[in-house]
């Protein structure tokens, strides 16, 4: 397995629209362990593919508490949604950053799994935030997108000042 | 996505509980509940643990702040002050894992808004770990700090006091134990104690008293056997003395003044099931609590909102006996509530004296000839309690006081920690046929 690098915003890359997969087989599973590999050694609780450099319509999560439930979501769809829930949201491509976001309380999502069955799954808290986050992410929107173009200027600034101080 | 360290939750709500009660004179357990209302249990105890050890050693953490902070935070970073307070508890007295205390607690800088700022959380802190021994040395060195005491408070304990000021002081900054008040009703305290081993609760019966056990340590009262049935309640010792001075007989009129949350008006009627109690409270909200502690316990008593410096509630018919537990400075009860010291001005001691002295001479008019009045707070200081009583005495021709304390003495004072109790004051007193 291979950690990957990770694309910092204001990446434009970032803003791509990702593929849908035709064929989940043993290359897409190597992209799948290679992110997992990176978001567990980064700390994150999802990673988009896009956030990789591949614009395919794949995301990764593990929001336990113990981090020993991974799951893969491939065409990931939101079907229904409900509620209001507001959280302190960060990112791997947005390092040290955390703002505010609503969105919503409770998601349903059909996707496939790693070997190309579908399955439809119910999430509330922190594993529904993160869904929305990563299937933004395959639309190339980004969590600062909802914030006001004051605070989204002052965190570009940030990264690209230390992006230029430690190379990142 | 990324999440933030997941001790970040407990170190922000205790900030924002210190923050209430340092900036708006709210009390710790107001605060406290809000600030921690979103976080699992187990964070909430970590909240609570931090914000109680903050305010107990605030003198010590603001030296220590006050060394490393090139400026007092102010305005909109106010917040940050108790941040690092709590900061700087963990690592100093809490032992913390400094590694992880340090990164939470600068996560914590983020849930509460401030992320521009947790270069200078992350300073501190780091600083802090570098001269933290050099630190407690110059604590150390100044006895005013190393009490964790404010100073006129301190100094009115060691005028009270001068033999045994030290150690009250340094008993208020101890964590006191969880005491029970055994229902005999139901169980008597050999009973009871057996149940409680069978829970699996370590307990001492070491008190004279025969309703009070003190659990080893503290438990969610859920666990307590019995609990919902009422076999028994939580209260400290010191307080457990009200309804054996008392002494309530069946069928007697008595009035529990100042009555919430209700644990002696419960206390009185466990000891006397047919006395006719009223107890009277000014707190509406409160009062709810001592519905709800007479619910559990399956006891009767008539519950009346009411001010007791005037007699607008009052029937007219006279008590046998009246408790006033009366409102007080509560200095008797730091360790539980830590808070007080950074609450209570110098000038409130006088303020609840007249109040007390007020109250006294409103109910004694309604006490029966032969009737017994016993007094009580939760105050160390002789100005609400013996000399509230030795001016009552001047002023009412008709008081008696009957002998209660240990030895020779009339009154009654428990220090803080003495027998493991609160600091509590009674006095008992007749009116003359």
């Amino acid at each position: 397995m291979t950690k990957l690098t990770i694309l910092k915003y204001p990446d434009e890359r970032l803003r791509t629209v990702a593929q849908p997969i035709a064929q989940v087989d043993d290359a897409l599973r190597a992209d799948i362990d290679n992110m997992f590999e990176t978001m567990y050694e980064s700390e994150g609780v999802g990673l988009a593919a896009t956030q990789v450099n591949i614009h395919r319509r794949l995301f990764v999560a593990d929001c336990s508490p113990d981090q020993n439930e991974p799951l893969v979501f491939i065409n990931p769809e939101i079907t229904a949604q409900e509620g209001h829930f507001t959280n302190q949201e960060g990112c791997l491509s947005f390092p040290g950053v955390y703002a505010n976001v609503e969105r919503a309380g409770k998601v349903t999502v059909q996707a496939l799994d790693k070997n190309g069955e579908s399955f439809s799954l119910t999430a509330e808290g922190l594993l529904a935030i993160c869904i929305q986050h990563e299937i933004d992410h395959l639309d190339g929107k980004l969590f600062v997108d909802y914030l006001s173009p004051l605070k989204r200027d002052r965190i570009r600034k940030k990264l690209e000042k230390e992006a230029r101080l430690y190379g990142q | 996505m990324t999440e933030l360290r997941p001790g970040a939750a407990s170190r922000a709500a205790a900030a924002q509980a210190v923050f209430q009660v340092l900036e708006h004179q709210r009390s710790l357990s107001t605060a406290l509940p809000v600030a921690a209302s979103k976080l699992s249990a187990r964070d909430r105890g970590m909240a609570q643990a931090l914000a109680y050890g903050v305010l107990r050693h605030l003198p010590q953490l603001n030296f220590m702040l006050s060394k490393l902070l090139t400026k007092p935070l102010k305005g909109e970073l106010l917040i940050l002050n108790s941040l690092l307070l709590v900061g700087a508890y963990q690592l100093v007295y809490m032992g913390a894992a400094s590694h992880a205390a340090v990164s939470a607690t600068v996560d914590a800088a983020i849930t509460l808004g401030r992320n521009r700022q947790k270069g200078l959380v992350n300073g501190v802190l780091r600083n802090l770990q570098r001269q933290q021994s050099e630190l407690l040395e110059q604590i150390a060195a100044r006895a005013e700090l190393a009490h964790g005491h404010p100073r006129w408070l301190a100094e009115l304990i060691q005028h009270a006091y001068p033999q045994h000021a030290e150690a009250i002081l340094a008993a208020n900054n101890q964590q006191a134990p969880m005491w029970l008040r055994v229902n005999q009703q139901h169980h008597t305290r050999e009973q009871y104690l057996a149940l409680l081993a069978d829970a699996g609760l370590a307990a001492a019966s070491d008190s004279p008293l025969a309703s009070a056990i003190r659990l080893e340590q503290p438990v969610d009262v859920q666990q307590l056997p019995g609990f919902a049935q009422g076999w028994v309640s939580v209260q400290d010792v010191a307080a457990q003395h009200a309804a054996s001075l008392l002494q309530p007989q069946p069928h007697e009129r008595i009035l529990d003044c100042c009555a919430a949350p209700g644990g002696k008006t419960a206390h009185l009627l466990e000891t006397a099931p047919t006395a006719a109690v009223l107890a009277l409270d000014a707190d509406a909200q409160r009062l709810q609590r001592v519905h709800d502690n007479l619910a559990r316990l399956q006891l009767t008593a008539v519950v009346k909102q009411g001010d007791a410096t005037s007699a607008d509630w009052w029937d007219g018919q006279l008590f046998d006996r009246i408790l006033l537990d009366a409102p007080c400075s509560a200095t008797g009860v730091i360790r539980r509530h830590p808070d007080i010291k950074w609450l209570r001005r110098a000038n409130d001691i006088s303020a609840l004296a007249e109040l007390q002295a007020r109250i006294l001479d409103n109910l004694w008019p309604m006490l029966k000839p032969g009737g017994t009045l016993v007094y009580a707070t939760c105050s160390v200081l002789p100005a609400e309690n013996k000399q509230q009583i030795a001016a009552f005495l001047t002023r009412h021709a008709d008081a008696k006081q009957i002998a209660i304390g240990p030895g020779t003495e009339l009154d009654w004072q428990w220090l803080p920690g003495e027998q493991h109790g609160d600091g509590f004051y009674y006095a008992k007193l007749e009116k003359r046929t």
